[in-house]
This record gives structure tokens, C-alpha cells and sequence, in this order.
């Protein structure tokens, strides 16, 4: 169905602003040894509001982790335009056991505030608050080494909470949980978001994860990984992790993605 | 979900509670493992099953060692070699770790100065001590320096180690919380290493005890190292083992301390 001429006219008016562009960004690994270049991504484009949760779907391999660690400035890209329309570096939840092993859980939390020497007292209101909000705060003085692999992930998203950033990006940080902690931290996650509305990019290759937290979701190719498609995820929210799987736009959807992932080129 | 559980019966928790109870017990018994030895060499010099001019009872050394405790003979050699050890692995392991820690965070400076530490370390230290008795005189700088040398190394490769093993996540993990070059260093990669430091601090300990025994029976006039030395020249058996049970004592108890410090520095370390 056609839209109305004026909305046809002027769709950007109404839009918000977008915090990060990312324009045919490319990537390449090159491997001096074996003289062999491995195309990681291949012009890449895509962008998200700000506010807005986008998740990045794609097969093990397709260069998902390196779009983020590219955004995160970890990494550099080949080519390409990358711009983060946001005052400072975006914050990072990632893939494997970040928390590092010395600190007790409230010194996890309280790094990024340690290091840029804000006051302890607005340290520790800052971590009591992230503490609470996601659920650590009887953990405070345990070591990571005592924490259960869900536990640990909380810390690390309570981390990159801590400075209060405006971007947060996520390393498939539920990849190596099991399916009921899983569920349990994806709601969650999603109670986080709604509390702090950050401007989100959720890379995983759970299709089922996708769907239930994004507004967005991208498809990427196989390697080199490339734009299969841009997925609007309609369900309202607050959104209730099980309750969706009642929805059947949820199962139709899921069929679609994974179409695409099936066999990309049908897109 | 029973959210009432009975509670725990008194026989259950001394169940429970036993293994902990054998780790402490296990702990406290270990300081005394060396002493068994002890008794084994008593009785068998006892019964001469070995010879006593060679190897003397431990009754008969620990008589010999009560009358040097007495005219505090023995304090003015401990302190003496105490002195020069102190010293020289303090001169060696800081510049050892700090070095460590800069070679493992920066492959450039690695690249560069890393052939010529690989060069420098296989020069056993005691081959060197004419060198460094030509240079720094007979004096106590000699021996600091020579200590310094062997400890350096062994810090400098175990920082080094364990700077790059740990995982890259760490550094990950500092760059986007926005540490700085001297932060990262300070709060990532130094806790990272001090597992390995301080196995470097163990073996270092170890090392400086052979490299003053050395150094003193050469060149000194005190310390346990010179007092081994002149009982040999004297044939003063029993006093010579005096001086060797001695410097095994202060090395043992060096190790000792240096795993005290362990515990509370690195208590996320499995011991």
C-alpha cells in the first residue's frame, strides 16, 4: 500500500537522529605467512537511531564480531565510513569472561569510574545502582572465580553500564549460557533497556534472541559478510520473553530469517 | 520448590565441614615436613649408619649452633648475608618486573630489546663474579650486584610470561574503559603477571642464596657463605653445617614468607 505523498515527500523529518552510520565499511585480515588474504567484511551499510536496539544475525564466521570490535575501536577497518554520532566511546559487553579474576564483582563495576578518578562516594552510588539493577547486589564483595557463567555476564553488563555511555555494544554476551539462564538474562536485558533507553547493537546467531529483544534486525551474509537484510521487529513492548513465543508473528519471522540465512542469495 | 528445608544436622555440617578441616590441618603440618628429614639424619648418624665425621648428628651441630647463638657469633653472619641479599633482589626484581611488564605490553620494544636480555641470561652469574669483583671491588656492592643480576633475569622472564599469557580480553576490556597507557599497566597487565611474579620471587629467592654462598666464600670476610668456607679450611665440620643448615633455614624461610605474601596479594590464585 502506498503511503501518503507527504509522508513519501519528507520521511527523514520525522525520524530521530541516527548515533551510528556505517557505510560500505570493509575489512580484510591479511596472513603474512601464508601470503593469504581473508575478506572479512565487504561493504557494509547499515545505521541505527538513536535508542534503538539492533541486532546482527549471521553465521559463525560472517564478520559480525569484527563490525562491532570496529565500532568499539578495536580493531581498525580497510575502508569505508564509520561514524558514531555520540560524545564518547561506545561501551562494550563482551563475548567471552571479560570480568577480570583479581577484582571482587563491585570493583568489576567500578572500573571505567575508577580509572577516569571520579569521587569514591559517587563511585560507590554509581555501582549500588548498577549492582541493584541487575540484580548482583548480595555478590558485591564476591570473586568472579565464585560466579556462575550467567552471574559473570551480569557483571560485565553492569560494567559497561557503570559510566553511563550512550551506546552499548554486545558481544553475543549470552552465547556461552545455557537456555534457561539465557531467557531469564534476556528479559532481563530488556528491562535494563526500557530503564535506560541506550542506543543498542546486539550481535548473536540465535535467530530466537534476535527477534526477542530487537526493534531491528540485520541479516548477514556468509563470509565476507555483507547486508542480507533489514528486518523490522514489530512486537510491542515492554516485551515478555515467553509470552512472545505465543505470538505467531514471532514464528513467521523466524521463518523468514532463517530462510535468509539458508540460502542468502533469495533475498 | 520447598522453600522450608530442614536444617543442616550437626553430624551433616562436621561432614561438611571436614574437608576444610584437613586443608587447614594439611597447611600447618607442611611447615614441618623439612624437620622429619632432620630426624632421619639424627638417627642414622645415631646408629652410624653414616659416617660422623662427614655428616655429624643433628644434636651434635644444633650444640655447636647454641654456642655461636651465644656469643651472637652466628646474628653477625646472618645479617650480614641477609643484608646483601635483601638488597640486591630488591635492586634486581624491581627493575626485572617493571622491564617484564613494559616488553610484555609493547611488541615493539620487545622486538627490540628482547635479543639482548635472550643474550645476556644464559652468562651463568658465578663466571661473572671475577668481573664484578674487578669493577665493584671486594666490597658489599659486588655482592649486591651480583644477586641483582641472577634475580633480574628470572623476574624479568616470569613478568614477561606473564604478561602474555594472559588473555587478550584483559586488554580488550582496558581500552574500552578508557585506561591510559600507565593505567592499563598498572591495573590490567601487573595483577595479570602476579601470579607468575611471584613464582619469579620464589625461584629468585632460591637463586640469591647460591649466588651469595658463592660470592661470600671468595670474597668476603662475613656472612654464612664466608663462615662455610673457613670452617672447611679449618676442618670445623660441625660448625660447617652449622652454616649450611643455617643458609637452608633462610632461604626455606624466605619461601615461607614470599607464599604468605602470595596468599594475600593473589587470593584469586589457586594455590
Amino acid at each position: 500500500m502506498a503511503a501518503p505523498l507527504k509522508e513519501r515527500l519528507m520521511p527523514k523529518v520525522v525520524s530521530p537522529p541516527p548515533a551510528i552510520e556505517v557505510s560500505t565499511l570493509t575489512k580484510a585480515f591479511y596472513n603474512s605467512d601464508a601470503d593469504s588474504v581473508t575478506l572479512a567484511v565487504s561493504d557494509f551499510s547499515f545505521s541505527v537511531a538513536r535508542g534503538e536496539f539492533v541486532c546482527i544475525v549471521g553465521p559463525s564466521g560472517c564478520g559480525k564480531t569484527t563490525v562491532l570490535r570496529i565500532l568499539a575501536d578495536l580493531e581498525t577497518k580497510l575502508s569505508g565510513e564509520v561514524t558514531l554520532h555520540t560524545d564518547d566511546a561506545p561501551a562494550m559487553v563482551f563475548q567471552e569472561a571479560s570480568v577480570l579474576p583479581w577484582l571482587t564483582v563491585a570493583q568489576n563495576v567500578a572500573l571505567p569510574l575508577r580509572l577516569k578518578s571520579t569521587p569514591r562516594a559517587q563511585q560507590k552510588t554509581r555501582v549500588d545502582e548498577m549492582l541493584a539493577l541487575t540484580g548482583l547486589t548480595s555478590f558485591a564483595n564476591a570473586r568472579p572465580s565464585q560466579l556462575s557463567g550467567g552471574m559473570r555476564q551480569r557483571v560485565s553488563v553492569a560494567r559497561a553500564l557503570a559510566d553511563d555511555r550512550d551506546i552499548l555494544l554486545m558481544d553475543e554476551p549470552f552465547g556461552a549460557l545455557d537456555e534457561q539462564t539465557r531467557l531469564v538474562l534476556q528479559q532481563e536485558l530488556l528491562r535494563i533497556w526500557e530503564a535506560t533507553r541506550k542506543t543498542v547493537v546486539f550481535i548473536t546467531h540465535s535467530v530466537d534472541e534476535a527477534l526477542t529483544l530487537a526493534d531491528r534486525v540485520l541479516v548477514m551474509s556468509p563470509r565476507p559478510g555483507t547486508l542480507v537484510a533489514d528486518l523490522k521487529v514489530p512486537f510491542e513492548r515492554p516485551r515478555d520473553v515467553v509470552e512472545l513465543r505465543r505470538d505467531k508473528r514471532f514464528w513467521d519471522l523466524t521463518y523468514e530469517v532463517w530462510n535468509l540465512l539458508a540460502s542468502p542469495e533469495r533475498a | 520448590m520447598n522453600n522450608t528445608a530442614r536444617p543442616l544436622t550437626d553430624e551433616e555440617m562436621y561432614r561438611l565441614k571436614s574437608p576444610a578441616r584437613r586443608e587447614r590441618l594439611f597447611r600447618r603440618a607442611s611447615v614441618f615436613s623439612p624437620l622429619l628429614l632432620l630426624l632421619l639424619w639424627e638417627i642414622s648418624s645415631q646408629l652410624n649408619l653414616i659416617d660422623r665425621r662427614f655428616f655429624p648428628a643433628p644434636s651434635a651441630i644444633t650444640q655447636t649452633a647454641w654456642s655461636m647463638i651465644v656469643s651472637l657469633e652466628l646474628f653477625v653472619h646472618i645479617g650480614a648475608t641477609l643484608r646483601r641479599v635483601g638488597i640486591g633482589y630488591a635492586m634486581g626484581a624491581i627493575p626485572g618486573v617493571i622491564l617484564g611488564l613494559i616488553l610484555g605490553l609493547s611488541q615493539t620494544t620487545r622486538r627490540l630489546l628482547g635479543p639482548i636480555f635472550a643474550a645476556l641470561y644464559p652468562v651463568p652469574k658465578i663466571a661473572i663474579l671475577p668481573l664484578i669483583l674487578l669493577i665493584f671491588g671486594v666490597g658489599d656492592m659486588s655482592k649486591y650486584v651480583l644477586i641483582s643480576i641472577g634475580v633480574f633475569f628470572l623476574m624479568f622472564y616470569n613478568t614477561l610470561g606473564g604478561v602474555m599469557q594472559a588473555p587478550q580480553i584483559y586488554m580488550d576490556v582496558a581500552k574500552n574503559v578508557g585506561a591510559t597507557r600507565f593505567q592499563t599497566f598498572r591495573h590490567i597487565a601487573l595483577p595479570a603477571a602476579l601470579p607468575n611474579i611471584f613464582t619469579g620471587l620464589k625461584l629468585a629467592a632460591g637463586s640469591s642464596y647460591i649466588i651469595i654462598a658463592a660470592a661470600e666464600f671468595l670474597g668476603a670476610r662475613s656472612g654464612v657463605g664466608f663462615f662455610i668456607w673457613a670452617s672447611w679450611q679449618t676442618f670445623a665440620v660441625s660448625r660447617m653445617f652449622v652454616g649450611i643448615v643455617v643458609i637452608s633455614f633462610m632461604g626455606y624461610l624466605t619461601i615461607l614468607l614470599i607464599e604468605a605474601l602470595e596468599r594475600h596479594f593473589v587470593p584469586w590464585a589457586k594455590q
